[in-house]
């Protein structure tokens, strides 16, 4: 995340800097100080993980990235807790999943919000999946990195035995 | 219910405010509104950004160490409730609350102390030496009255003499 933090506002400086060649350097600077305030006030808005979402595998299944075919739930897209049909697009070359093969999945980590019950937000930094059968039993045995609470209600109890934190 | 402590500025978080940031690393961050999350997003260093406790500690504007800070540490262990303990806290609570204010107050006396002289002096040192930016130093001779008096001479006895002075 900070990496990619990092490489978006060198990016933009260099476009900007391109761009505004031969001003003097007060209204340069007044300009530079706009655009950098227009795009630090745009900070990313994060939406519902839908089709063409490519997420991160956590468990040991074999695959490494999916992306989402289809949110099973939800109009706008799945959201943390969801359960997801996905089409696996990078695998370990010996597991027990591989590339191509359409997989169904949990989200575990969401990057946007969701709101628990005593009125908090939580959010994630990436998204993250663990793959499932159709009857919704984890097809790997470890998971890795945290995982939220929401999974208890959802019935995933498994995935939060096998967890290593609970976040 | 847990009142927590927002990461930024270490204000509480009560139920129902702030976003929870959990990152990869299993770490969890609480903010309690969305001033303290942006400058989480900007990578801004608490320690370093003026309006929260933790600059305020580090540069010794709020107390660091005292005892009433031991009744707020984060305890793992949960209490059985106990209705006579429940009160008991509950008075306790409002009690530690003063105890605290009082000595923050005191603190922050302690750290002004000397503020007013330090004024007073520099204000009576600009005047003597900026005084040619009000009146022109010429003005100044004849009017003995506009500089600061350095002896009390009573006004009525310095009038009369003026008087007697214009007159002749």
């Amino acid at each position: 995340m900070a990496a990619r933090f990092a490489s978006r506002l060198s990016h933009v400086g260099r476009s900007v800097f391109g761009g505004l060649g031969n001003i003097s350097s007060g209204s340069l600077r007044t300009s530079l100080d706009s655009t950098w305030n227009n795009f630090l006030s745009q900070q990313q808005q994060r939406t519902f993980i839908q089709m063409r979402t490519v997420l991160k595998v956590v468990d040991n299944s074999g695959a490494k990235k999916v992306m989402c075919i289809q949110a099973l739930k939800g109009k706008k897209g799945a959201r943390l807790g969801d359960t997801i049909v996905a089409s696996v697009k990078e695998a370990h070359p010996n597991g027990k999943v591989k590339k191509g093969e359409v997989v169904y999945g949990v989200v575990v980590r969401a990057a946007m919000q969701r709101g628990r019950c005593d009125g908090s937000e939580v959010k994630f930094d990436d998204n993250a999946v663990v793959l499932l059968d159709k009857q919704g039993q984890p097809r790997g045995t470890r998971v890795f990195g945290p995982v939220p609470h929401e999974l208890r209600k959802k019935k995933h109890l498994k995935i939060l035995t096998l967890a290593e934190h609970i976040a | 219910m847990r009142l927590e402590k927002c990461w930024f500025c270490s204000s509480t978080v009560y139920p129902g405010h702030g976003i929870q940031f959990v990152r990869n690393d299993a770490k969890i961050f609480r903010f309690c509104r969305s001033k303290c999350h942006k400058n989480f997003k900007m990578k801004r260093n608490p320690r370093k950004v003026k309006w929260t406790k933790a600059y305020r500690r580090l540069h010794g504007k709020d107390m660091t160490q005292d005892s009433t800070f031991e009744f707020e540490r984060k305890r793992n262990r949960p209490e059985r409730y106990d209705r006579n303990v429940a009160e008991n806290t509950l008075k306790a609570i409002k009690k530690i609350d003063k105890v605290r204010v009082d000595r923050e107050a005191r603190h922050h006396a302690l750290r002004m102390k000397g503020k007013k002289a330090k004024e007073q002096r520099e204000a009576a040192k600009e005047l003597e030496q900026s005084i040619h930016m009000v009146k022109a130093p010429a003005v100044l001779q004849q009017e003995p009255s506009l500089t600061l008096p350095k002896i009390k001479v009573k006004v009525s006895q310095q009038q009369s003499e003026e008087n007697h002075a214009m007159e002749e």
